[in-house]
């Protein structure tokens, strides 16, 4: 990892690691995690369990009886959700770790300047709601089921990608006027 | 800037190569003793019958059953879509062909599970990957799936549903019993008569051998 | 010691959530000091102004496959028992485009949003919120969506298999196709207008 932080330019706020050089420590991350638990890793099934949690507290019989919570509520299978709710702590921690040191910490609405911050903060709340449903039905997101499915080599890894990016190439293209 | 690309792509070509001229690793390296104490320690290569019953139920691909028991028994009573291996030919080359494959949970049941957890400690030897034994066996099986045993009153709701689920799993087996009933007695593993599900199953996964939702 | 270490039973399973916040802090450090707490640096990748997403996403998947399989080799990972999610072919296609359509409207995915909100960034909140959103009414329409969630189930399988290749011709071929992408990526970022963010 880098440790010259004496540079100036490291601090301004806009500087990145080189992308291979990212994706390489990403890989190393990523090995680790197989080596040490034997699975990948994950982000929206913290978010599942985060729902499926919530629900059963609400309202429990509810959550018993729904084919859907109840795969995930017995209690032999909680551990192996709890991890991921404790590796995305550890997410916002290393992410708020990197930001402080590159000088990135502030609140803000990142938008392409052609539109409102009213439109990009809609369109993100639509966007997160399609992901968070996919990724149910595909058993993952990026990163749970493409990233961690294709360092596995999971036939379902290839094609989420696959499907992913291929859609996400045709939608940014009808939703331009959004980005660029 | 250029060039040192070019020479990260060759290295990681090279690293490529190596894997495609490296021979695949053969996975019959037998266990050492203490792998092998290490690997019977572990309760998890048990699983329940509630547990197989839904995995059939649900057609499972990834399930085989592994029906150690020898075949005169078998042609007696089996369970649906199992595979007869007796104990004498369970070296053969086509029972290895059955238990190699490593994406699949090969299961071993017999009467009780003494047999397939003799079977089991066998193929771990041989460093076979994804095997489990039936608990209790097929008696076992018959016993909590085929008969009628209701809870108790004072028992809480994770034993009414796991009674629920064993009522549904034995209609949806006595149906297809029932539409074969002919051709029962020779119940070999193939083409048993589809039968629609009876009832919504619900099982409480209790003793999953592999988390059930996906990762991410 | 062969890995999966904890699967294997080499460390006990106190330590997973040690372990497991560990690992999270390097994952959310490498994608946040890589870029990709940024919804416009990341869509780049679909403009063709900046193909960080690209970059990162496979030389992350190449060094864990590579890695693997070398571990693998010299035996001290076991690669089989390492889990591999079960295909289920018209979930994960489908599933994979209304994410792809998620994607091109939020800006982020459910790791990335997770890094921006730690960075401060109000939209990837309202991200996150969606995702909650989201995963709530899949539960809730499960009955709607369990026949395609549960059809076209072929289990544990592996790229390699279902090609008919060993796994390590398909890794060389996997890295081929990686070091065309991120070369004619390069050219293409050369040619397309820069995008200031």
């Amino acid at each position: 990892m880098e440790k010259s932080e004496e540079k100036p330019g490291w601090r301004k706020g806009n500087f990145y690691v080189n992308p291979y050089l990212g994706g390489l420590m990403l890989g190393l991350v990523l090995l680790a995690t197989f080596y040490i638990t034997g699975r990948g890793l994950g982000a929206s099934g913290a978010v599942k369990n985060t729902v499926v949690t919530t629900v059963h507290t609400l309202a429990p019989a509810h959550a018993e009886s729904s084919h859907y919570y109840s795969k995930f509520l017995s209690t032999n299978t909680q551990p192996m959700n709890n991890w991921l709710v404790f590796e995305v702590l550890g997410v916002l921690a290393g992410a708020f770790l990197s930001g402080l040191i590159y000088n990135r910490l502030n609140f803000r609405i990142e938008h392409s300047p052609k539109i409102t911050s009213r439109r990009r903060l809609i369109f993100a709340f639509a966007g997160g709601m399609l992901f968070g449903f996919g990724s149910q039905l595909a058993r993952g997101c990026t990163s749970g089921a493409a990233l961690s499915g294709m360092a596995v080599l999971s036939a379902a890894g290839f094609i989420t990608m696959m499907a992913i990016f291929g859609t996400a190439y045709v939608f940014a293209y009808i939703l331009r006027k959004n980005w660029i | 800037m250029n060039k040192r690309y070019l020479i990260l792509s060759a290295l990681l070509i090279l690293a490529g190569i190596g894997l495609v001229i490296l021979p695949q690793k053969s996975k019959n390296k037998e266990l050492t003793p203490e792998e092998l104490l290490m690997a019977i320690k572990d309760p998890s290569r048990f699983v329940s019958t509630d547990l197989i019953t839904d995995r059939i139920i649900k057609k499972d691909p990834s399930l085989v059953i592994v029906d150690v028991r020898p075949a005169k028994e078998f042609k007696i009573f089996s369970l649906p879509g199992s595979v007869n291996i007796p104990m004498d030919s369970l070296l053969s080359g086509a029972s290895m062909a059955i238990l190699k494959p490593e994406g699949k949970d090969k299961v071993f049941c017999s009467d009780d599970d003494i047999l397939a957890d003799q079977a089991w400690q066998i193929f771990k030897r041989l460093n076979i990957s994804n095997i489990f034994i039936m608990k209790t066996g097929v008696n076992g099986w018959i016993n909590t799936i085929m008969k009628d045993n209701p809870p108790l009153p004072t028992e809480d709701s994770r034993a009414y549903d796991l009674y629920s689920f064993r009522k549904a799993a034995r209609q949806y087996f006595q149906g297809k019993d029932a539409t074969s009933s002919s051709n029962r007695q020779q119940n070999d593993n193939k083409d048993n008569p589809a039968v629609p599900k009876k009832e919504k199953l619900n099982l409480q996964k209790s003793t999953n051998t592999k988390p059930a939702g996906g990762g991410c | 010691m062969t890995g999966p270490l904890i699967p294997l039973g080499y460390i006990p399973e106190a330590w997973n959530n040690v372990f497991a916040v560990l690992l999270g802090m390097g994952f959310g450090f490498t994608l946040e000091s890589s870029g990709f707490s940024s919804s416009r640096k990341i869509m780049g990748t679909f403009y063709g102004y900046d193909f960080v997403v690209l970059k990162v996403f496979f030389t992350a998947a190449i060094t864990a496959v590579v890695g693997l399989l070398y571990l693998d080799q010299i035996g001290w990972a076991d690669f089989s028992a390492m889990y591999v999610l079960p295909t289920y072919m018209a979930a994960a296609i489908t599933g994979g485009v209304i994410m792809g359509m998620g994607f091109a409207m939020g800006g982020y995915c459910p790791g990335t949003s997770f890094c921006a909100v730690a960075i401060g960034k109000i939209d990837a909140l309202l991200f996150s919120a969606g995702l909650l959103v989201g995963i709530f009414i899949f539960s809730e329409a499960f009955p709607l969506m369990e026949k395609i969630y549960e059809s076209g189930n072929l289990g544990a399988l592996r790229v390699n298999e279902a090609l008919g290749i060993s796994a390590g011709l398909f890794t060389f071929l996997l890295i081929l196709i990686a070091l065309g992408m991120f070369w004619v990526a390069t050219i293409v970022q050369g040619k397309v207008k820069k995008v200031e963010y």
